[in-house]
């Protein structure tokens, strides 16, 4: 479950803390790799791998999240830098990200970036209609409206149509979205599933400017991976399995 | 029961007069609660400032007014009522969105994607 149990991407703020919680990370994390070395060996040297942020490394199992030491509720902690903040909360986020969805993003990395192609535009479902058929799902689950969902999904919109041309982009996918993207349009009606996925990615980072308490963090991080649960449910039906190969003008030549 | 906005400014006092007719029993009790209300919206824009209404951060702005709300009161805020409060207090239309600027989102950089995607086990 993802349960944060008092433990939020704010725990790290104050100073005396993040180094003890840091060595008993790292024991924590050790600890539990021998115990799932069956699987975990395989993909050797995951500790060595984490850079020394100071917060992230015990951040790859659920179990560490609930033996971590809970800490007292946060309160504004002048001197500690913002940056440290962003990276622990950005590495505590990840740890829970589905890893279907995880796969996703690696396809779609090789994808773009390695086989230059890119996603057919514009697509179906649009990001605006995946939030709505998750609003729907959501109303019918809870069986009301729930306000708290409606407005972190405006929110995500607000965020994806920003976000998009400014951080969710690959350089190969620039030119198409000059092309697909004029004026008044929206990208949240163009762009689809694969590139809301990215949104999430950067959300610890974008989040970071609302200094949000750590309750309502909490919860907040709780709705978003039930969001995330639900692309990867839909995950055959929202996201494509093959893209085009560089669509009209990437080359510079233009169809029309 | 309206409370005129540059009288809230200056401070929260235990009893507004202004707010309900004096006369009435039951006025009392309505006041304390909409004073308590008033003032935990207050502490909430200690975490939440109402410049943020303004920028692309509003919507988990408000989500994190709502939760504070719902957290101290014990009951569901929606987001309108959360506005309507607010109105009590600040020109919402008069807010100027601040952060935009600061933001990473200005100067276009490339998506990456995390180291850690590519390592996890399957």
């Amino acid at each position: 479950m993802f349960i944060f149990n008092g433990y939020s991407w704010d725990e790290w703020v104050t100073n005396d803390r993040l180094l003890k919680l840091t060595e008993e990370n790292i024991r924590k994390q050790q600890e539990l790799e021998k115990s799932q070395s069956a699987d975990k060996s395989v993909k050797s040297g995951r500790s060595s791998q984490h850079k020394p942020k100071g917060s992230n490394d015990a951040k790859t199992d659920k179990e560490d999240t609930k033996s971590l030491v809970k800490g007292k509720k946060r309160k504004s902690q002048p001197g500690v830098t913002e940056e440290k903040e962003r990276k622990s909360s950005e590495s505590l986020f990840m740890s829970h990200f589905p890893s279907t969805l995880k796969k996703q993003l690696v396809d779609d990395w090789e994808f773009v970036t390695q086989l230059g192609k890119v996603v057919k535009l514009p697509r179906s479902p649009t990001v605006d209609d995946i939030l709505a058929k998750y609003l729907e799902h959501r109303t019918k689950k809870d069986n009301k409206i729930n306000d708290s969902y409606a407005e972190i999904l405006k929110g995500l919109r607000c965020y994806f149509d920003k976000a998009l041309p400014a951080m969710l982009l690959y350089k190969k996918e620039r030119q198409q979205y000059s092309e697909e993207v004029k004026g008044d349009v929206s990208p949240s009606t163009i762009y689809g599933a694969e590139h809301l996925l990215r949104l999430f990615v950067k959300l610890p980072e974008l989040l970071a400017s609302v200094n949000m308490e750590e309750d309502a963090l909490n919860k907040l991080q709780q709705k978003l991976l039930d969001i995330l649960k639900f692309l990867q449910k839909n995950q055959n039906s929202f996201f494509l399995s093959a893209y085009d190969s560089g669509s009209k003008g990437t080359d510079g030549i233009k169809a029309k | 029961m309206e409370a005129p906005a540059d009288e809230e400014q200056e401070g929260i006092s235990a009893q507004s007069p202004a707010q309900a007719p004096l006369s009435s029993a039951s006025s009392l009790p309505k006041e304390q609660s909409q004073v308590e209300l008033e003032l935990r919206v207050l502490q909430a824009l200690e975490f939440y400032p109402p410049s943020k209404l303004k920028g692309i951060h509003r919507h988990f702005v408000l989500y994190g007014l709502m939760e504070y709300l719902r957290k101290s009161l014990d009951r569901q805020f929606s987001a309108d009522e959360v506005l309507q409060l607010l109105d009590r207090f600040f020109n919402l239309e008069m807010l100027k969105p601040e952060d935009d600027d600061k933001d990473n989102l200005t100067q276009a950089e490339e998506f990456s994607l995390p180291e850690s995607f590519f390592n996890k086990d399957d």
